[in-house]
Formats: C-alpha cells, structure tokens, sequence
C-alpha cells in the first residue's frame, strides 16, 4: 500500500502538469489528426496508395495570374488507350513484379483484379520467428522427477522456447478504395504455428511426467474470417459508418490494456465531424484458444463469456494533439458448469485455486484513455474502474453468502518527450490488489485479455515471461505477454481473478535512433505488488513482502533494408528479485542463481 | 515500504517467539457437556425424523458416550460409491459378514465412533479438520474430481489407528489389554481407522480441542467423490448441531487453510441451516432413555453412563511435557506420551536399538536422542503448512524405531494433531521396511490369522507376494531386496492407481489397485495386510462371544518367528513424511514425521536426520544418494524421495534448503 501512495502522488502531479502546460500551441490553426485506430495484431494492413494525380500537361501562361487555364484539347498523336487509370504505368512500360509489394501490385489492392474495376485483393504474408532462451522459477513434478537429487520444490529453471508463425491474410475489397473507405471488404486471416518448449523439469509443459521435457506442437489459428461493410457516409468528407461482423481484431484501448486480441464479434464503428469523433459499439463472444500457440481454435465450443462494448474517441480534448477516449465495457462470463482442462491436461476453468467450485461473474468496466501531445511531451494514459459481482469468491470460504462485489482500478500512464534522435520514457501503472481474501469484497484488477504495449512490452522480462505461482495453486502469478498479477489459470483459458495482489510498476525508459534502421531501447521497471494478503494466504505464508524487484531490459531493432518488411529484434531482459520475490521462488535447484533472464531474439518478413 | 517490511519482520518475529513459547491451555469435557453435545445432536436429528447414532469422544479418543436414538441401530454399508464388490478390501463389507454368520455386522455405531475420533485427531488449536477435509485429501486426485492432479496429500491417512496398533491404546472398559500396548492413556485406536464420511467434527473449548462428535445415521460409510458442490448431508447437520457451544474459531477452520493453493474443506453447510435450536435442547436427562440410550461397544465404551474426558496435556490424557529433559531446548515446548500408570510414566522415551543391537551398528540412545531433538527443532523452526495464524510454527509428531520397527523413541512438539502419532511410527516403520534387503521374502511370508487358504492370502482372497512380483514387474527383480533407500514419499508414488500419479489412462503402481478397483477403501497391499485385523476387530466388538480382539500387532508372517510383533505392527502408511536412517551405508531404522504439511513431514524427518547425523559424527544420516530411490527410473520418470517446501522457515528467505544434502 505504501507504493500506491507514494508513486500515485507522482504520477498525478506529472500527468496534471503535462496536461495543464503546453503554451506553445496556443493559438494555432487547429490541425486535426486521426485518432491512432485499434492495430491489429498480426497483421499490418495495408493501406492503398494516395499520391494526387498530376496533370501532364500545364497550360501556357494566362492573363490573369490567378486563372486556372482551360484544359488542352489532347492531341489525336498523343492519346494512348488505356483500360482504366489503374493500369497506367503498365503502359508506360513498367514491369508489375508480383512479388514486390513496394511498387503497385494487384496482390496488395493497388490495382483491381482483372476485369473489374472495382474489386480488389489484398494479400499479405508474415513470417514470424522466435528463438526465446529464459530462465523462469520453475517446479519439480510433485509425482516423479527429470534426475535424482531433487529434494525440493524449486527445480532447474532454464528454458527454451521457439515459435514460428507464418500468418497468410487475404481480403477482397469492393470500391474505390483509392479515394474512401471501401464498400466491403470479406478477410480471412489463418495463422500456421509450430512451437517447441524445452525445458529442465517433467510435468511442466504437459501434466503427465511420462511426456518428458520438450514439446512440438503445430496448430492452425484463425485469427481473422470477418465481413466488413460500408453501410454509408454521412458527410462529404466520408465521415462513415460501417458494420463488421466476424473474427476481427479489436483493441480497447491504445496500449492493450484491458483487451486486445482477435475475437468473434460484430462491432458498429464510424466517425463524424471530419473524423473529430470515432466510435465503435460493439459485442463479442470469445472463442476458445489453442493451448500453446495462444491462437483461436474453432475446434473447440465458443465459451460462455462475452463482452458488450462501447466507446468514443475524441480528438484534441481537453487540448489540441491529444486524444480522449471514453469506454464502457461489460463482461458476462457463465462458466461456471463444467470443468475444463487445457490441451496439457492442467485444470483452467475453474482455477486450482481457492476452494476450486465453479463460479460466474459480471463486471463493468468504466473507462478513460488518453493518447496525444502535449506541448512537447507524448503521454498515454489510462484509467479504469471495475465493479460487479462474482456469485462466489473462492477465496472467501463463506457457504451461503458466498458472492462478493467486485471494486477494482487500474491507472497507467507514459510521458515521453524527444530530444532529436533520443526519446525519454517514464511508465507508471498501478492495478490494485485485494486487501483481504475473507471478505466479501474482491479489489484486485483482472483485464479480459491484455496484452500490454506498455514500459518496455516484450522486452521486459515481468510482461514477457509467465511466472507460476508454485505452492499457491495452479494459477500464474503474471501472464505471459502480461503486466497484471491476476492469478488466473491462464489468459488464453482462464476465467479473470479480480482476488489478486494488484501490481505497481515505475520505470523508466529510453529510445535511442542510432541510424534510420537501428535502433535501441531500454527499461528500467522497479515492480512491486500492491497488496500480498491473498499470496499469503494461497501460500499459507505469512512473510510476503511487497516489493519484487527490478526488471532490467534492452531491445536492438534492425531493419536493414530500412523499411518494415524486413525487421530483426534482439532483446535482452533480467529480473533481480527483491525481497517480495525472493518470499515466493527460487530460480533453480542451487540458491545462488538469482537472476531470472528472458532473451527474445524475433525476425518478422512481411509481404 | 522499507520501514513497513522491517516493521513486518519485527512482527513476525515476536509471532514467532510468541509462538514458541506458547503452550495451550488444558481443556476437557465434563460429563454434562457431553450429554449437552448429544441432545443437541439427537434434537437435531428429531427435527429432522431420522434416527441418528451420536459418539462423543475426547481429544485423545476416549469415548464419551455412545447414544443411539430409537431406532437407529443398524449394520453399516461400507461402500465407496464406485459399484466396487465385496472382497475388495472393505467394500461392501458387511455382506462378508452376513455370510459369516454375524448379520448387522459392522454396526452402525463403529461409523459414528471413527467420524468422531477423525474429527479430533486431525484437529489442534492451530486447524479445524473434519472428516469431510478427510475426504477431500485422501482421493486419487486433490482434488477430487480435478482429472491429472496428483493424489491428495494424506492418501491412505484413513488405514491408520488400527485397531491392531501396538501404539493405539485401548479402552480401559476392557482392562490392559495383552500384547505390547504398555499403557491404558494415550491415543486410542479407531474401529474403522479414520473416516472420510461427512458427519464427523471437532469439538473446542476456548479454541482448544476438547474432543469429536460423530454422526452415523444414513447406515452408508462412505466418501464424497464430488467436493465442487455443496451437499445437504444430514450427518453433517446433525453433527453440526451437536457442536453448538463448542465450535472452532472461524479463523482456524480448514476453509481458511489453503494446501497448493486449495483451501480445504470444513463443512457443506453452516449453523442457518438447523432444524432445531441447539440453545432450547432438552438436557441429556430428560432425553436418555426415552429417545434412545446409551450402548456399550465392546473395547470403546461400557454404556450406560457418560464420561468426562481428559485435558491433552495432563497425563491422565497420555500426552504431556517431557519430563526427563530429553528435549530442552529445541525451540519449544515438547510432549512426550504417558502410560495412564499411577505414577504416571512416560512412553518411548530414547532407548537403544534392537535390530541391529548397538554392537552391530544399531542407534544408541543418545543418538534416538538426537534424531528426535534435531527433527523437533527443524519443526519449531519451519512454516507450517495447515495451521493458523499464519507463520505458525510446525507441530507434528516424531518417531524413530529401528531396522526391524521396534520403537525406539516418540515425541511431538506440544500441539500436533493426534493422527500424526500413530501415523509417524506407521511412516518411521514402512521406510526402514522398504529400504531392507529383506523387505520381498518378509512380504513373502504372510500369514493369515483368520484363515486365508493358503494363509499366504488374506480373508479377502488377497496374495500379499504378488505385490512383490508386480513391483518387480515395475522396478527390476532385484526391487525389495537391493538395499534400495525408500523414503516413504518413493514407497507412496508405487502405491497410487495411477503411476505417474494423478495421469489418468496410466496403469496402477505396484502396490495398488487399478482405478476400477481402487477406492478408499481399498488401496492395495496397505489395506490387504490388515484387512484380517480389522475384519476380527469387527467380529469382537460386535458379536464378541468366541470372537477373540485383533492382538496388538497388526499382520502376521511367518518370517518373525511367532513373535507377536511384526515389522510393521502398526501397518504400512503410504503418504510422505519419513526416511529410512542409516550408518555407515547400512539401513539401521526410520524416522516418521506426521502432523503438517507432507512436504514439512518429509523435510522435518529428512533434515531433522541430517542435522542430527552432522552433530552426532557417528557415520549416522540419511541414506547415501547413489542408494536412494530417486535413482529408479518407474514410469513417468525417477521416483521422489523427499520433497521440501517452498519458504521453509519462519524469518528467512532460504529456499531449496535439502538440495545436496
């Protein structure tokens, strides 16, 4: 609790004074800029080329400076036919090359499939790999061990981890997709995964020991089958407002922090006032995920948990460059009928944890995000309240009153400012934690799926790395690609948990442009819990201390040919635990290795 | 937040201290307040027209009262639930007693005295267990219902307490019985053993446990195969309403315990539920003898009257400090049993071995000494795993007997559970057995006492050799005779139906059932071996007459010459907690440790042996690592040999502390 006040003070005074002060643009001509879209995760869209047509041919001067001369008569020897003004380079002798995406290709929705005028295929084609080397607190099989000599719980922690995606996406597109957005658009993204996990220690990667110490698995993900349709402009500008109904991403925020993820749904979205205000309305029905790739997997029944979503985006408020958003979200989760066990056979719906009875949950999420300029600075904020209630704790042992109200925040926030090629990062988040696992009140901040783009990401080892809670149930203590400390079984799986110790994390960060295509990038997070009552009492411990440590990182990106279809990352993190950390893991079987590593080394080729 | 966690550990370390010097009060049931417990139960019970048996007994198992309300007389069906038949261990039992001749066999009343005395002994002042925490951590998966997990931490705690314990008194209703129980105080034995039957309680007083009740009434003993949901089990009920007055504190109930991050289970249900108002119960008077009385059951209790019962900590209870001094010093207040003897006399105290003599290697006196202070003072130093407050210290029993199972020593810190006595020498015993060159002839030699043909079968039917053969199906053929060191957390993972435990679609370990056959009431060669034992017991306390009680000594073989003591007299256990001692490369016995959390058991007797072997200097200590069983490979991968917990001790951050060692 003393790190929530202490950091909650600073933060309020820097986000205060950032957003109070930016004289400078004072009195400008208001400029209007789009609102950052939702990203998609996997797949970077393309957006067709607008380069303003040129006149070939200039009148002779005119008598009046100011007049607009009257268009040249073409001459008879000059007229060249062409099929359509798409294909005017073809007669200019340019040779298409199908597979350079840099110069127009019908693959890439320049130009539109022959014979038509206005349908248009958009293909891409990502490659991504992984080579992941980490060492993670990791158990020894409680039923039977890799090697003699292992007396305790703690087992050899050193892991490796490869992936490889090779993400196809096809659209068809119908209208003129040069000039507005198109009228429709059909898009089907499968994603092929292969992955392999090695690790020291049995009964880790799958629950039976007998499967041994690695894991290859190969699965087939659909990551986007939507249909997306212009239902119509409502001003001359094309202000829109379109229906998009399928598997498609969508993120809730700027930074992935309550949800971001490729999910079922359909969502109403569109814009007014010169795309002034954006909105989207929409509701989802999640699908299950494949275990290991953390990819959808039709294969399995769609879950009973859905979300309603609604919200509006702003542009320059409360100051110009800065953008507002307001949500409200409503989750609904029913799995509280039956068990479900994931492809490794470990239990995930309910959690082994608690008193392990199945429950269900409702909860709102109010929600305000910012993203913007202020003055010189860069900010992205983030504030959100969760209530609702859960129809059975599991932690709080009651047998007849046994449902607790749900009251949970979460605040994040990043400045930033630029000095030439250098850019200066602080981060600051702080969900909370549950202050006490008897009560009929559950404080502590679950997300539905985030996926933080937040101090750092991937590169940092606490959002990078999966960390379980070992001798406290069969939950992590953070997720992989996670911030938060929920204590749900899994993110993929995994029920949210808001009876968790809340997380608070203050860093600081730099990006250094070394060259047009290099650049480094460091973290330094200092994380602590917010609240470690529930971890003492899974663990039946009653010396948890807060304070978790230090999360050192730094990334190298590289993209030789300076564009990004060619993107190599390099990225190194540790974590020296502190005390807090220390109470809940040791690292491997000696005590010396203290120091937990998380390296990623990630090349993405795109077309 | 610096100061905060100076301030915590400030905190913690006068918990810790606090703890330490901490002894609790004595407490006891009178006469009156059992008779209260009972009417308020049978009230109960009328309240909701069944006919119920209620026992009352003390911390340390003396039974109270035995009141069988009208009509509830009854045999008891023993069944699992699993359509399991009879002859599989005590599934359906009584219809082998039916074909013996002795119809409403067992009775009902032996159910309602094994759930009252599982409701005492698992409990303390630090954790309130029922039966239905029995049930929850004795299935093949903890928990129950959670496919691929892991069996539950007591697994096989219910074939414990025997009735033919050598260490398990018996009642007094049947003077000093013969064979080697020295003592008419101390813990007595259980008809059934321990009971995972919802309907069995503690009972406190000033948040001290006074005793159990316990509720038979459906006429079923079984097990709940279902712990997600939320039963309206009227023993339970009942039961509930008998404890009214003598509840637990809330703090210390066993859904405030969490093991692996699971909280236990206390009760399906809670006082709001009551048909009847314990407050306006009728006294016991006016009930007795018009609603049902007071029945003698031969070797528990005479009938007829009620009886007080006794303070833990005084020796009338057979559990109090240590008087020689043997123990000073080892971080807390040690209690050692006592005889009931006037003057009262202190039970296994140090003493030298037997088999081996000390001549030829075996433990001296001072060195039983030593292993039981270094493990007691591992305890007084470590985390307890299922007490409340947290950063409670560990309370268990320990025991050291020697290579043949002769008992060498006992003692326990002043507040472990009552279970972990007769558990911890069942635990000292079944790995210094295992870890024998002898241990596949001796398992060889069985012989039946009531008449198994051939008397290497139990009365079941059962073949105790062919364990022998399967284990050596898993292992190799040199298993059992190899000198092979088995702690019994490796002895454990052989006996659970599924190997690797918990995997479903696996086969059985070898010294248990298949799933289809395997229940709680049927584990493998560590019920067969004392199947004939409890199934005499039976006979005697029900129909009695020629019948003849189960001698002190559980199981026979040949291989012991007619001596009355066996190897394992007080039958096999097959959770973790103990590690066979040895010198000098020999196995010279085993030290047992019962009463915490298993992974606090193995280490309290895993470490507790190594410091002692560190400060003896005498070629004493654990088993060499070559020896030990984690060097066989069984399916799944190498067995266990000890597991020791996450953040061991109170007020340090050491993890992984036997690793090496």
């Amino acid at each position: 609790m003393a790190n929530r006040a202490a950091y909650g003070a600073i933060a309020a005074v820097v986000a205060a004074a950032m957003l109070a002060a930016s004289p400078a643009q004072a009195g400008k001509e208001r400029i209007r800029t789009a609102a950052p879209a939702p990203q998609p995760i996997l797949v970077q869209q393309r957006i067709p080329q607008r380069e303003r047509r040129q006149d070939a041919i200039e009148p002779v001067a005119p008598a009046d400076l100011s007049r607009i001369g009257p268009p040249q008569p073409n001459l008879p020897a000059e007229f060249i036919p062409i099929p359509d003004r798409w294909r005017l380079i073809d007669n200019l002798g340019v040779k298409v090359n199908f597979w350079d995406p840099y110069n127009q290709n019908t693959l890439k929705a320049d130009r539109p499939l022959p014979g038509t005028d206005d349908f248009f295929v958009n293909l891409a084609v990502i490659s991504d790999t992984v080579i992941e080397p980490r060492r993670i607190p990791t158990p020894i099989s409680p039923n039977s061990t890799q090697k003699p000599g292992t007396n305790d719980t703690f087992g050899d922690g050193d892991q490796m981890f490869y992936l490889q995606n090779l993400v196809v996406s096809l659209s068809f597109l119908q209208g003129d997709t040069a000039y507005r957005p198109p009228d429709i658009e059909f898009r089907i993204t499968p994603v092929f995964n292969f992955t392999r996990a090695e690790v020291e220690e049995r009964a880790v990667l799958r629950r039976n020991p007998a499967d041994g110490k690695v894991r290859n698995d190969v699965h087939l993900g659909i990551q986007e089958a939507f249909f997306d349709y212009h239902i119509r402009n409502v001003s001359r500008r094309f202000d829109f407002d379109s229906f998009r109904v399928g598997i498609q991403p969508f993120s809730t925020d700027f930074r992935g922090f309550l949800f971001q993820d490729n999910q079922l749904g359909f969502r109403l979205f569109g814009n007014r006032d010169n795309n002034l205000f954006q909105y989207n309305i929409g509701y989802f029905r999640r699908l299950e995920k494949d275990t290991n790739s953390g990819l959808n997997d039709l294969g399995e029944e769609i879950r009973k948990d859905e979300f309603f979503i609604a919200n509006l985006y702003l542009q320059d408020l409360p100051r110009l460059g800065f953008v507002s958003q307001f949500t409200i979200l409503h989750n609904r989760n029913d799995e509280d009928s039956e068990f479900f066990f994931n492809k490794n056979d470990f239990i995930e719906r309910p959690a082994s944890f608690g008193d392990e009875r199945l429950h269900k949950y409702n909860v709102t999420y109010l929600g305000y995000n910012g993203d913007g300029r202020v003055g010189r600075a860069q900010l992205t904020t983030s504030f959100y309240y969760a209530f609702g209630e859960d129809n059975h704790s599991q932690l709080n042992g009651n047998l007849i009153d046994d449902n607790a109200d749900i009251r949970a925040f979460f605040f994040a926030a990043e400045p930033s400012f630029d000095f030439d090629w250098f850019r200066l990062r602080g981060s600051f988040l702080i969900a909370s934690g549950d202050s006490d696992p008897f009560d009929k009140k559950e404080e502590g901040f679950s997300a539905l799926f985030e996926n933080p783009q937040f101090a750092g990401g991937d590169t940092s080892f606490w959002i990078r790395q999966g960390i379980p809670l070992i001798g406290g149930g069969g939950v992590q203590l953070t997720q992989r690609n996670g911030v938060l400390a929920e204590l749900r079984s899994s993110k993929e799986h995994g029920q949210s948990n808001f009876n968790n110790p809340g997380i608070v994390l203050v860093g600081i960060g730099t990006d250094f442009d070394l060259t047009p295509e290099l650049r480094l990038s460091t973290n330094f997070n200092h994380l602590a819990f917010d609240d470690t009552s529930n971890l003492q009492v899974l663990r039946n411990q009653g010396e948890i201390d807060e304070e978790i440590g230090w999360d050192l990182s730094a990334a190298v990106i590289w993209r030789p040919l300076f564009i990004q279809n060619i993107v190599l990352r390099l990225s190194g993190a540790m974590l020296l635990p502190g005390p807090g950390f220390k109470d809940l893991f040791a690292s491997s079987q000696g005590a010396d290795e203290d120091v937990l590593y998380s390296i990623l080394a990630n090349g993405t080729l795109t077309f | 937040m610096r100061r905060l966690r100076i301030i915590g550990v400030a905190v913690a370390a006068c918990l810790w201290a606090g703890n330490a010097a901490a002894q609790i009060s004595q407490q006891a049931l009178t006469t009156a307040e059992v008779g209260q417990i009972i009417s308020q139960a049978v009230a109960e019970a009328r309240a909701r027209n069944v006919a119920a048996t209620v026992a009352v007994v003390d911390r340390v198992g003396n039974v109270l009262g035995v009141f069988e309300m009208t009509g509830a007389a009854g045999t008891l069906r023993v069944t699992s639930g699993k359509g399991i038949a009879r002859t599989n261990g005590l599934e359906e039992v009584q219809q082998t007693f039916t074909n013996l001749g002795a119809n409403g066999s067992p009775t009902r009343k032996l159910g309602a005295i094994a759930k009252a005395i599982t409701g005492a002994y698992l409990s303390s002042s630090g954790n309130a267990f029922t039966t239905r925490t029995a049930n929850q951590i004795i299935q093949e998966h903890f928990n129950p219902g959670e496919s691929f997990a892991p069996s539950g931490p007591l697994f096989g705690v219910q074939f414990s307490q025997l009735p033919c314990s050598d260490l398990s008194v018996r009642q007094a209703t049947n003077g000093v019985p013969t064979g080697l129980v020295d003592a008419t105080a101390g813990p007595k034995r259980s008809p059934l053993g321990l009971s995972a039957d919802p309907g069995g309680l503690p009972l406190y007083k000033s948040g001290v446990v006074v005793g159990g009740i316990g509720i038979e009434s459906n006429g079923t003993y079984t097990i709940d195969p279902v712990v997600t949901d939320q039963d309206a089990d009227v023993e339970e009920i009942v039961a509930l309403a008998g404890q009214s007055g003598f509840q637990p504190p809330d703090d210390i109930r066993a859904n405030r315990i969490f093991v692996e991050g699971k909280s236990l289970r206390y009760i399906d249900q809670d006082v709001n539920v009551l048909s009847s108002t314990p407050a306006n119960t009728p006294t016991f008077a006016s009930i007795n003898g018009t609603q049902g009385n007071l029945v003698a059951v031969r070797g528990y209790y005479a009938g007829g009257a009620l009886v007080a019962g006794t303070a833990y900590g005084n020796s009338e209870s057979g559990f109090a400090a240590d008087p020689n001094g043997d123990y000073n010093g080892v971080g807390g207040t040690v209690f050692v049993l006592f005889n009931g003897n006037n003057p009262p006399t202190a039970r296994f105290a140090p003493r030298d071995s037997i088999s081996p003599t000390t001549g030829n290697g075996g433990l001296t006196t001072a060195e039983v000494r030593q292993i039981i202070r270094s493990a007691l003072r591992v305890a007084f130093a470590s985390r307890a795993q299922i007490r409340r407050p947290l950063s409670s210290q560990v309370q268990v029993t320990v025991s050291v007997v020697d290579a043949n199972g002769n008992i060498l020593g006992i003692a326990r810190t002043f507040d472990g559970p009552i279970f972990g006595t007769d558990v911890s020498l069942q635990k000292a015993r079944t790995a210094a057995f295992f870890s024998s060159t002898t241990a596949g002839t001796y398992l060889g030699t069985f012989n039946s006492t009531v008449g198994g043909t051939p008397s290497t079968q139990n009365a079941n039917g059962k073949t105790i050799s062919e364990y022998v053969t399967a284990v050596r199906n898993v292992l190799g053929s040199n298993a059992l005779q190899d000198g092979t060191a088995f702690a019994d957390r490796s002895g454990g993972n052989l006996s659970r139906p599924y190997l690797p435990d918990g995997i479903i679609g696996e086969a059985n370990g070898p010294f248990s059932y298949p799933i289809a056959t395997w229940s709680p009431f049927n584990t493998g060669l560590q019920l067969d071996v004392v199947f004939d034992n409890i199934a005499t017991h039976i006979l005697y306390t029900d129909v009695g007459g020629a019948n003849n009680d189960t001698g002190a000594t559980c199981s026979a073989f040949t291989a012991d010459g007619g001596t009355q003591l066996t190897r394992i007299s007080n039958g096999f256990q097959i959770f973790p907690g103990s590690v066979p001692i040895y010198r000098n490369g020999t196995v010279i016995g085993g030290v047992g440790v019962s009463g915490d959390g298993i992974d606090q058991d193995d280490m309290v007797s895993f470490l507790g042996l190594h410091d002692a072997g560190i400060a003896l200097g005498t070629g004493v200590g654990n088993a060499p690592p070559a020896r030990r069983a984690d060097q066989l490979r069984a399916p799944g991968g190498n067995l266990r040999y000890v597991n020791c917990p996450f953040k061991p001790f109170l007020g340090s951050r050491q993890n992984n502390v036997c690793h090496g060692k």
